[in-house]
């Protein structure tokens, strides 16, 4: 009888207390892989930004959305290559799409319950990777960024990042709307799903894939490779106090 | 008899295993971390002995600071780490990281046993350039690299130039819920003797949004607001 009982003790205890002593790790997982450090994407060299911006599968696009795309180029080619809008506090700050394309190398710190990715030194995107969900985008409380709201899990060596809560707008007189690589949109009614793989030591692989039944007839995908800059130091953006606002700079700075 | 038998090696064998479970936690490196917040109890800030080419410059480097928070100017180290706002502070395997409610960079402290670069290859920033070692729980940071910029002031008194020398101290108290860090400056052309002072923060456990601080330097109604120059914490 003693030892019977002592048998079921030991089971019981395995079956609950093993599961309570690890119930924190799961959760939040911790990350499977370090992804931590600066990486400067893949760019063939086009030498271009819109064409390397661009230099991806082509999306299948809503009719309006081709429409609004001719009419970009057409202003560009006509000269409003600079946007004249005022930049106030109520302009979103940050663009998912345009800082993952950038040749500024993403500066990623990977812990166990967020993931910070910004460029450079500059600080940019938040990623929950402590279990939380989405908050109510549409609630007229939240207020929207160009990085969106992301949370981020980890399948196996991936972790894959949801995205939601893009601007509807943005403070751009030649483009209102964040653009997505291929001629694409990101606003309040687009989704994104982002797969981060180290495809070697020194090697990130990053999957986008951009849905919104406004914008695509169909999910876009793309991928991105980067390369990890052992020991690089991050440089600090310190725009001068009285400059022009950045986001005109960085513009004008590209068309020369 | 033998239920109370199996109740007695139910609650031995778990309170076993759980203790098994937090000794192997114990032993590994302490996690910082967290969303950390000052609190009216949290500045343990003696005042700074100061050259005297320093106290002739305060008013000027007063100045100064005032000129960064109307340009929206990264205010850098040390009011990263002291602006009263939640410090997001992020612990990987080979760098930590440190985003701060004001206007910044975000901080990075770099553990994976690198040096600092050589003079020549370092352009200062607000910040500097930091990295870290651990020595037993506790996490020792070593900052060169500065520049002038941002909000230079110190806690009690002093402020941050490009020949400056920081060393901290981090360490987690045991319920992982307070974070001491204890800060000591180093500079010859401001500081007599080195400086130090303490801040002890608290963990919370969520965080405001937005993240993302829309600092409009041209602002109309901002710069009506801090039309009276505004001044920086002091201690």
């Amino acid at each position: 009888m003693t030892i019977r009982a002592i048998a079921a003790g030991v089971v019981a205890s395995l079956l609950f207390a093993v599961p309570l002593a690890h119930a924190q790790e799961k959760k939040a997982a911790a990350p499977a892989a370090d992804m931590s450090g600066l990486w400067i994407v893949q760019d063939p060299g086009s030498g271009s930004w819109a064409e390397w911006f661009d230099n991806v599968p082509k999306p299948t696009l809503q009719p309006d959305i081709i429409a609004d795309n001719q009419r970009i180029v057409a202003s560009e080619t006509a000269g409003n290559v600079v946007n004249r809008m005022p930049r106030t506090a109520a302009c979103p700050v940050g663009n998912l799409p345009m800082m993952m394309a950038s040749s500024p190398p993403l500066n990623i710190v990977a812990s166990r319950d967020e993931v910070l990715i910004g460029s450079e030194s500059g600080r940019g995107r938040f990623i929950y990777t402590d279990g939380r969900s989405h908050p109510d985008v549409k609630d007229p409380s939240y207020v929207p960024s160009g990085f969106g709201h992301s949370i981020g899990h980890w399948e196996g060596d991936t972790l894959v990042i949801d995205t939601i809560g893009f601007p509807p707008r943005v403070c751009d007189s030649r483009r209102p709307v964040m653009l997505v690589p291929g001629g694409g949109r990101a606003k309040d009614t687009t989704h994104l799903v982002e797969r981060f793989r180290l495809a070697g030591p020194d090697e990130l692989s990053v999957t986008f894939t951009w849905e919104d039944s406004t914008v695509f007839l169909a999910p876009h995908t793309y991928s991105y490779t980067y390369k990890r800059l052992a020991e690089g130091i991050p440089i600090e953006n310190n725009e001068e106090p009285g400059a022009q606002p950045q986001q005109q700079y960085t513009t004008e700075k590209a068309q020369k | 008899m033998a239920f109370r038998r199996f109740a007695a090696l139910l609650v031995v064998f778990t309170w076993s295993i759980s203790a098994f479970a937090q000794s192997g936690a114990t032993t590994a490196r302490p996690d910082i971390s967290g969303y950390w917040e000052l609190r009216f109890d949290s500045f343990n800030v003696p005042r700074a002995s100061l050259t005297t080419a320093a106290q002739g410059a305060l008013e000027m480097r007063r100045s100064k600071d005032q000129d960064a928070i109307r340009g929206c100017v990264n205010v850098g180290m040390p009011a990263v780490m002291d602006d009263r706002g939640v410090l997001d502070i992020r612990q990987s395997p080979s760098v930590v990281g440190m985003v701060a409610r004001a206007p910044s960079s975000t901080r990075y402290i770099y553990t994976d046993g690198r040096k600092h670069p050589d003079a020549e290859e370092l352009e200062g920033t607000t910040n500097g350039h930091s990295i870290g070692r651990w020595q037993g729980e506790v996490l020792v940071v070593d900052t060169v690299g500065f520049n002038e910029r941002g909000i230079t002031a110190i806690p009690g008194g002093g402020y941050r130039t490009s020949r400056s020398h920081l060393t901290e101290s981090y360490r987690l108290a045991a319920s992982a819920d307070q974070l001491t860090v204890t800060f000591t400056w180093t500079d010859a052309t401001v500081f007599r003797t080195p400086h130090s002072y303490t801040l002890r923060y608290y963990k919370v456990r969520s965080i405001p949004e937005p993240r993302v601080l829309n600092c409009i330097q041209n602002d109309a109604d901002r710069a009506r607001f801090l039309t009276d120059r505004p001044v920086p914490a002091r201690f």
